[in-house]
């Protein structure tokens, strides 16, 4: 194994990527669509129905209008970044494999009190929902951990175990600053660059655009248009594209919540929408992974053992 | 026979906190039911609960059940044989059931006859053969409100489960539950034990345990906790606010508990402590410290679950998690304060209070009207008890409240002083919502009194009014605390409020938005049976309750004052013969349908029936004043004087008698002593 700089924001993730691929996952690459969290990602909302066993890790930008602060906050962001794992089935010794990721970030669990505190899950647009915790570290949130139960309506079998990184938290604490924007992103031979230097520019004008400028008009016809999409996509049984609008549709949603355009009693009839969608992709791509024969079922169970605690 | 300890526990992944202590004692109560029930018998069983275990351990258990005899009776001697002797069909097939020959069985003779029967001897089963399904069935039927599965399995519990470990003394009990083979390994504490611990013996569980750094009886761990906590503010000169709540919670979040003290910048303090706590309590699980003064110190303790190797890391890190925390509260009160609450009347109205019944503005409206109306009838400032209520809800429209719903009320009283509302108002904002919960404290003042039974009062009339009054466990507008709220407030502070003037009052309040058309009664038969489950807990009987109830007296000071009377009147000796008279009277009166008249003193025939009509008169004379001022007690007391002359009459008279008009005239007698008694209470209900 290659030890990273995990005191850097890039190290970070490198040493986590690098990590979760020596257990056995998938790295793939983050969407390249707007979505809310790393759980949209096909890799695991898709992945997590049907029976077929799948492990993967990636990153994913994370895009949340309405927590925009113009770059103020030294808390918040309208555009972060999860590291998602996901494993299909949750392996026995799932909570061993988390700790020892993290004390592979040089966190030591004898000098700090790691806690996996009840936290339940439940997302009303993807119809999911799972129980699990979420992990302390000295009292700070820095981990989702989840056991699908639920998703598109369908019950998880077997179930996926989905842990979720909040990178920047978790480099605010590895690097101790207080302010998101103060994170080292790389220090190497060309010299120090900072979270501010990449992303601070971008949360101003973002900010700016979500709440000042987004044309609520266009946002509500975009919204019924990859409605219509979505739902003639399922009838040509095209799951994946008919997921991609359901996206873009909760993306608009998202955008038109930070407009205040949505009232709170509009605003559950737009989640029940989208949740409609969600079902419909979920069933369909499980109807047509069956009519495939499950493939990745048939695959070899890999010689590497994620029972093991890594190769150090 | 020879007994031994047995232990049964659960290691699993992490447990939610709340429900800890009740699963733990529901598995308890699960296997000592069944080990009772099967005629096990022990000296002494315990339960044990870790975020990552639930055990039960039983002392001095027997190793088996005894052996019994069991009676089984067959056919009747008489129908077991033919006249030849030779044994039915029945009575051989009987004996074979029972693994015998009709020859080899016994006979059972009573007064009734005489029988086939055998005794056969039951073999008690070993404790290793009982204790599996034991186990099986006791964690089935734990009070799981989301059960999950995980892996590839089918399986359901509560978190997915690791290790099972039933022993008897040194034994291991072979068996398997939840997909887990029984075995003698525990999980030691999460950090501080590497692998799992080997167990030799039952007896050693909590010791053994101990050493893996787990202190697993729930009981003395919190005993610990609250040492430590104890300790730890002492030596900081503070004292330490322990909730029961949140100390259940934290108990049930450690294994290993290692108490410590962390601080925060002085300037928070600048902040209401409300908020601050509240912080500090619901997600962090922190304990806020007093100074001797009761003001709130600049510093929090917290109880970790290691002995960690550098505590000033931990403490490091839970003052970085609180620091933003409070900097949030800070901010949204300095912010708050540039609005005044009368400002946020307009932003009111594009809150909903419930569809039909309109936005919360039209409620703030509706419960000033209602307050001042309240403080007219006590004699109040009723301008004040107007201005608090129209102001009730304005600071839920404040960042504060709306980060911290918990403080909703108090911010409503830091924001009026601030905007130089008088106190009293102020303090009415704040007293509101009490009671929050049963024993919570009451409004301070009778202007909080009044915003407090208004705001609940509109409610109550607006939700049944249309039509949506709760139904078994559903209460999603918290209806029913909302009466008993109002209930305790009225009584407890003696307030001389009649509930059916303030609900017809809010009735009109709420103009032509109310659909149902029998508001007014449905609403306050409702509070009436909120009065049986109050008086029910401080102890007064079903029967008084009953008795008064009958008479839905809608004046809380009345209705208490009768149960009072009538409690008094129970345990008079001539209560049970009235009672039983009164339901005589009742039944009787029941049955005729004709048209009674005045009673006449002319048309009393019997001696008996002429002296409890004159000893009536005389009682009806002394109690008529009485009734005027309400003191039911000494009318009881005076009517109580009925007793022997109604027994004589009833001993001695025939009150139906063959003449119309003789029993008619009896007839209005009895009716006007039980319309006497009748106006205080139904006492006939009375056991």
């Amino acid at each position: 194994m290659t030890t990273y700089n995990s005191k850097t924001f890039q190290g970070l993730i490198l040493q986590l990527q690098d990590y979760w691929s020596r257990q056995g996952c998938v790295i793939v690459q983050p969407l390249d669509l707007e979505v809310g969290a790393g759980t949209f990602h096909p890799m695991t909302f898709l992945r997590s129905i049907g029976p077929e066993p799948i492990s993967s890790a990636y990153v994913q930008p994370c895009r949340r209008p309405t927590d925009g602060r113009y770059g103020e906050n030294p808390n918040r962001l309208q555009h972060y970044y999860q590291f998602q794992v996901m494993l299909k089935p949750s392996p026995k010794n799932i909570q061993e494999l988390y700790l020892n990721s993290l004390k592979e970030l040089g966190i030591d669990p004898l000098v700090h009190d790691i806690r996996f505190v009840e936290d339940n899950w439940e997302s009303p647009t993807l119809g999911a929902w799972g129980l699990g915790w979420e992990i302390w570290l000295n009292g700070m949130e820095i981990t989702q951990f989840t056991y699908f139960q639920q998703v598109g309506g369908l019950e998880c079998t077997p179930v996926t175990g989905e842990i979720t990184y909040g990178l920047e938290r978790l480099a605010m604490y590895i690097q101790n600053v207080d302010s998101i924007y103060d994170l080292v992103w790389t220090d190497g031979p060309l010299g120090t660059v900072y979270y501010r230097d990449i992303f601070h520019q971008n949360e101003v004008e973002q900010s700016t655009y979500n709440f000042e400028h987004a044309d609520v008009d266009a946002l509500f016809k975009q919204f019924d248009q990859c409605e219509i999409d979505s739902q003639k996509l399922i009838e040509a049984n095209l799951p994946l594209p008919a997921y991609e609008q359901v996206m873009k549709a909760s993306h608009a949603f998202n955008l038109l919540d930070a407009r205040h355009a949505i009232s709170v009693t509009e605003r559950q009839r737009y989640i029940l929408r989208v949740r409609t969608l969600s079902k419909a992709v979920a069933e369909a791509y499980y109807a047509k992974r069956e009519e495939l024969g499950f493939p990745m079922c048939n695959n070899n169970t890999s010689s590497t053992n994620t029972e093991t605690k890594g190769d150090k | 026979m020879t007994t031994e300890t047995l232990l049964i526990e659960l290691g699993t992944e992490e447990l939610p906190p709340k429900s800890l202590k009740t699963l733990a004692t529901a598995f308890f109560d699960n296997i000592k039911t069944q080990l009772d029930s099967n005629d096990l018998t022990y000296s002494d069983i315990k339960w044990f609960a870790t975020p990552r275990r639930l055990a039960v351990q039983v002392i001095d258990l027997v190793g088996k059940q005894q052996d019994k005899t069991v009676e089984k009776r067959g056919p009747a001697v008489n129908v077991a044989f033919d006249a030849e002797g030779n044994a039915s069909k029945a009575a051989q097939g009987w004996a074979r059931s029972n693994g015998i020959t009709v020859e080899q069985a016994e006979r059972l003779t009573t007064d009734k006859g005489e029988w086939l029967l055998h005794r056969a001897t039951v073999t008690g089963k070993a404790i290793a053969e009982l204790i599996p399904d034991m186990v099986t069935t006791a964690l089935s039927k734990l009070p799981i409100a989301k059960p999950m599965r995980w892996g590839a399995e089918r399986t359901q519990f509560i978190r997915p489960v690791h290790t099972l470990t039933m022993m008897f003394g040194s034994e291991v009990i072979a068996g398997e539950a939840l997909g887990v083979t029984s075995a003698n390994q525990l999980q030691g504490h999460r950090f501080h034990h590497e692998g799992l611990v080997t167990l030799n013996h039952a007896n050693e569980y909590q010791a053994e345990l101990l050493k893996a750094y787990v202190e697993v009886d729930f009981a003395e761990r919190q005993k610990k906790i609250v040492a430590q906590i104890e300790q730890v503010a002492k030596d900081i000169n503070a004292v330490a606010l322990i909730d029961e709540d949140l100390l259940d919670e934290v108990t049930a979040l450690v294994e290993w508990p290692v108490t410590l003290v962390g601080t925060f910048d002085e300037d928070f303090l600048n902040v209401p402590a409300e908020p601050l706590i509240y912080s500090m309590k619901d997600h962090q699980k922190y304990f806020p410290v007093n100074d001797k003064n009761g003001q709130l110190l600049n510093k929090f303790i917290f109880v970790s679950n290691i002995e960690s190797k550098d505590p000033s890391a931990v403490i490091f890190g839970n003052e970085k998690v609180i620091r933003p925390r409070l900097a949030d509260a800070e901010f949204f009160f300095k912010t708050d304060k540039k609005q005044s609450l009368e400002s946020r009347l307009t932003s009111l109205e594009s809150v909903l209070f419930q569809k039909q019944l309109g936005t919360l503005k039209a409620k703030s409206e509706r419960i000033a009207e209602l307050s001042q109306f309240i403080a007219e009838q006590l004699n109040e400032n009723a301008d004040d008890a107007y201005r608090a209520g129209l102001l009730s809800k304005t600071d839920l429209m404040s960042e504060m409240v709306l980060e911290f719903p918990q403080v909703q009320g108090t911010m409503g009283k830091y924001y009026a002083l601030h905007d130089g509302e008088n106190v009293n108002i102020a303090q009415a904002l704040e007293d509101q919502y009490r009671p929050r919960f049963a024993g919570d404290s009451l409004p301070e003042a009778n202007i909080g009194c009044a915003v407090a039974i208004s705001d609940k009062i509109d409610t109550l009339v607006g939700i049944f009014g249309i039509n949506q009054a709760p139904k078994g466990d559903k209460d999603p507008f918290a209806l029913r605390r909302a009466a008993i709220g109002s209930i305790r407030i009225i009584i407890e502070k003696q307030l001389d409020l009649d509930l059916s003037e303030l609900i017809n009052k809010s009735i009109e309040l709420f103009g032509d938005k109310l659909v149902n058309e029998n508001t007014a009664n449905d609403v306050l038969d409702f509070i009436m049976g909120r009065f049986r489950a109050f008086y029910q807990e401080q102890g007064i009987s079903v029967d008084v309750i009953q008795a008064v109830l009958a008479k839905k007296p809608s004046a809380p000071l009345d209705f208490e004052k009768r149960i009072k009377a009538v409690t008094f009147f129970g345990e008079l000796p001539e209560a049970a013969t009235l009672a039983a008279a009164n339901k005589r009277v009742g039944n009787i009166l029941a049955k005729f349908d004709g048209q009674l008249t005045a009673f006449n003193s002319d048309l009393a025939t019997e001696q008996a029936e002429k002296d409890l009509a004159n000893v009536y008169q005389a009682i009806k004379l002394e109690v008529a004043p009485l009734m005027a001022v309400k003191d039911y007690q000494a009318a009881l007391s005076e009517l109580a004087q009925l007793k022997a002359p109604i027994d004589t009459f009833f001993d001695n008279v025939m009150v139906m008698s063959d003449d119309e008009a003789i029993k008619i005239n009896r007839l209005t007698l009895l009716n006007e002593i039980r319309n006497s008694f009748f106006a205080i209470a139904d006492i006939s209900v009375l056991q």
